[in-house]
């Protein structure tokens, strides 16, 4: 017993003395100001990896650290930075943004960006910028199309509708034809539907005027989406059905749902969810309101340089380099999957491959178009989460019959305004 | 002199006696206050405060401000927070009993000489049990949904037009996931009593002329009575924590809202509204809400039980 305890201490003795004896080699191995600038990097864009280490190779004085976020890991940002233990550059919707510039979690890098800005589209930029501060570096947008279903419309001899008149003869005609088929479905959980076509009205939920944030959410924009998507639900023209659930796809799959309209990303999944339906599928741009030709957008994303980031210029720098470089802008596409955010970007010919699922189409045709055919009125706003979460909660009960989609949107105007003054900001309702 | 002698040795052995339980006890009391009792005073202090900007909120700094019970009052006339208490005890009224009336009937069966391949059949019980709860329920998420659940299927091509997901149905949707998960673990609480009513009074009350029926419903009730408390009162801290169930089958069908549940309400103010001030009220309100209930389930059923005896 005895010789066991005092051979325990012999170890932890050990131990202690080879610590010091490490911690003191550190110490004395630590080189000075020629150590090279270190940032923590997090993100979810495929490919992203390949492109750090080109940079790390490309400059040596600031070493770049990737992570890939996955699972919680978008919650997980605003603890960290709250515990100053965040990363120095995060990626971030861009609808986010606000939330995160009043929290005081992000750096106005406007002193080093120069002149980038006309790397970019005028519509991902301003989602960036707020007054004379830039808060980051547009990374991708969603430009919306319309998915659409050639075989149905050619087999009961439908024109693909170009405005939301015609969508709704369309949905109509679908209907008639064919009891189980649906022009399409509504998810009252997918919030980046309802945007896009808010976005496409040129409304938005959030706006400023001086130093006070209006409140859109009940705008005439809003409204004029409201009763479109109110006399399809009432006219029993679109299946109520979750999206991304096994029951949306098995309904993708068969055949009963004749469009989707849905952001350039949307795609891929499709491609991916739906691969029996290969070659029946076509993209048309959105369709438009009467007397407008603008396309829809439901947001982007963004890199971000966070809080607790010692060095911001060194992250400004490497965030520019990666979304506007011209030699990353094939990589983030094809790679990444990304629909650009910058004027390289969408002049790349990565971009306007054939798709094979689309029976050789050059679907980004569609969404280069989209993209320069947005509004750039949508603003984004403080409480961006509870005024989505306050929506898709009441567009449940509109799909059961409960509520209208005026009523939600009016309840929720009342709720965001509330919970800007309860964060003491200064606001008013918007129109 | 021959007295402080005897009085040495023991006080040192009554001090070595006092000190023993408490170092046995102290790795329990550290990680019980760290992790439970710390918490709940940081969120009783956290409510107390709110977190306030000013302007657009840009570049100026954010305040924490003491708002004594501000917060508690904000949370009390949140009319969803509320309806999710409504929900959540309308489901336990439901749940509970019945969950607890299945795994007591099927206790009495496995108890019985009537049950052939009893342990196949307590196992078959008690497995789903071993199921973590947000995997059941994704496994009862897909048998709800009409377009690939064969259940749907069957039922419908029997006329039955079911919707598991429908917004009057789907609390009893989640309430069956539950029942389903935790029939099992009640099951063997109330089996593991039975087992330690001695045998002599069953043999008495036959003797007495009382059948199987007569035997479970006046001695064995009687004599786990206990064990049913414990099982009804943990199913009732069980119903108002409800969460991983209604959270996971949000995800296929919006007739869940994000504050459909006291907790899925908390926690939607804490991510979704970035209000952990706001949270930690409502934390607090459904501690207590929770903390009262059992209180009076206590006592209302120990009383009853003491009318009996009497």
């Amino acid at each position: 017993m005895a010789r066991t305890r005092k051979g325990l201490v012999a170890v932890l003795a050990m131990l202690t003395a080879s610590g010091i004896a490490l911690t003191g080699c550190s110490a004395a191995g630590t080189p000075d100001s020629s150590e090279p600038t270190k940032l923590n990097v997090w993100g979810w864009v495929p490919g992203f990896e390949d492109l750090v280490d080109e940079w790390n190779e490309k400059n040596p004085d600031i070493e770049v650290d990737f992570h890939r976020m996955t699972g919680d890991d978008g919650e997980k940002v605003k603890a960290a930075v709250d515990a100053g233990a965040g990363p120095d550059v995060v990626q971030l919707s861009t609808h986010d943004l606000p939330e995160y510039v009043i929290a005081d979690r992000v750096q106005d890098i406007s002193e080093f960006t120069g002149d980038i800005e006309e790397r970019f589209t005028e519509s991902s930029w301003a989602s960036v910028s707020f007054g004379d501060a830039v808060y980051g570096i547009p990374q991708g947008i969603g430009p919306a199309g319309m998915m659409y279903r050639e075989d149905i419309f050619a087999k009961y001899d439908i024109a693909i509708p170009t405005t939301w008149d015609e969508y709704l003869e369309a949905a109509r005609a679908i209907r008639a034809a064919d009891p189980n088929v649906y022009i399409a479905g509504f998810s009252p959980s997918e919030i980046g539907q309802w945007m896009q076509e808010v976005w496409q009205a040129e409304g938005s939920w959030f706006g400023i005027d001086g130093d006070t944030w209006t409140v859109s959410v009940n705008s005439d924009e809003n409204k004029l989406v409201a009763e479109r998507w109110q006399q399809l639900l009432d006219e029993d023209l679109v299946a109520v059905t979750q999206m991304w659930t096994p029951e949306y796809w098995a309904q993708v799959n068969a055949g009963t749902l004749a469009t989707v309209s849905y952001a350039a990303w949307f795609p891929v999944q499709l491609a991916e969810n739906a691969a029996d339906t290969s070659g029946l599928w076509k993209v048309a741009p959105l369709p438009t309101n009467a007397g407008e030709s603008f396309a829809g957008e439901s947001g982007g994303a963004a890199n971000v340089v966070l809080k607790g980031a010692k060095n911001p210029e060194a992250a400004a720098e490497f965030a520019a380099w990666i979304n506007s470089a011209d030699e990353t802008q094939d990589r983030l596409i094809s790679v990444g999957g990304l629909f650009p955010s910058t004027l390289t970007g969408l002049d790349s010919p990565e971009l306007t491959s054939e798709q094979e699922f689309f029976g050789g189409q050059v679907i980004n045709e569609v969404f280069i178009e989209a993209a320069k055919n947005t509004p750039n009125t949508w603003v984004d706003g403080p409480a961006f989460s509870t005024a989505s979460a306050g929506i898709t909660d009441g567009f449940a009960k509109v799909a059961v019959g409960e509520k209208t989609f005026v009523q939600v949107l009016d309840e929720v105007q009342e709720a965001t305004i509330a919970a800007l003054k309860d964060k003491g900001l200064n606001v008013k309702a918007g129109s | 002199m021959s007295s402080t002698t005897i009085a040495a040795p023991r006080r040192r052995a009554g001090a070595g006696l006092r000190l023993a339980p408490y170092l046995f006890v102290l790795p329990f009391a550290v990680l019980f206050v760290w992790f439970l009792i710390a918490p709940i005073f940081v969120a009783i202090g956290n409510s107390l405060f709110r977190e306030t900007s000013s302007g657009l909120g840009f570049g100026s700094a954010n305040e924490t401000v003491f708002v004594w019970f501000e917060q508690y009052a904000k949370a009390l006339q949140d009319a969803e927070f509320l309806a999710g208490f409504g929900r959540v005890l309308l489901y336990g009224v439901v749940q509970v009993p019945v969950m607890i009336i299945i795994s007591a009937v099927l206790a009495l069966l496995f108890d019985s000489a009537l049950v052939k391949g009893k342990r196949f059949f307590q196992l078959a019980v008690f497995l789903p049990y071993a199921v973590p709860g947000v995997i059941a329920a994704l496994l009862w998420g897909f048998l709800y949904q009409p377009s690939v659940s064969p259940l749907v299927a069957g039922l419908r091509s029997i006329g039955i037009p079911a919707d598991f997901l429908s917004p009057g149905a789907v609390l009893w949707s989640i309430a069956n996931v539950s029942i389903w998960s935790y029939v099992g673990i009640n099951m063997i609480i109330l089996f593991s009593a039975l087992q330690s009513v001695p045998r002599d009074m069953y043999e008495a009350a036959k003797l007495d002329g009382a059948g199987e029926l007569r035997i479970a419903m006046s001695i064995k009730i009687p004599m786990i009575w206990p064990a049913v408390l414990l099982t009804t009162l943990s199913s009732i801290i069980g119903t108002l924590q409800l969460f991983n169930e209604p959270a996971v089958l949000k995800t296929i069908t919006s007739n869940i809202s994000s504050d459909y549940t006291p907790n899925m309400a908390i926690y939607a103010a804490s991510t979704t509204a970035n209000d952990p001030q706001l949270a930690s009220a409502m934390a607090i309100l459904l501690g207590l809400a929770t903390f009262i209930l059992s209180v009076v389930i206590m006592k209302l059923t120990t009383r009853r039980k003491g009318v009996n005896q009497a």
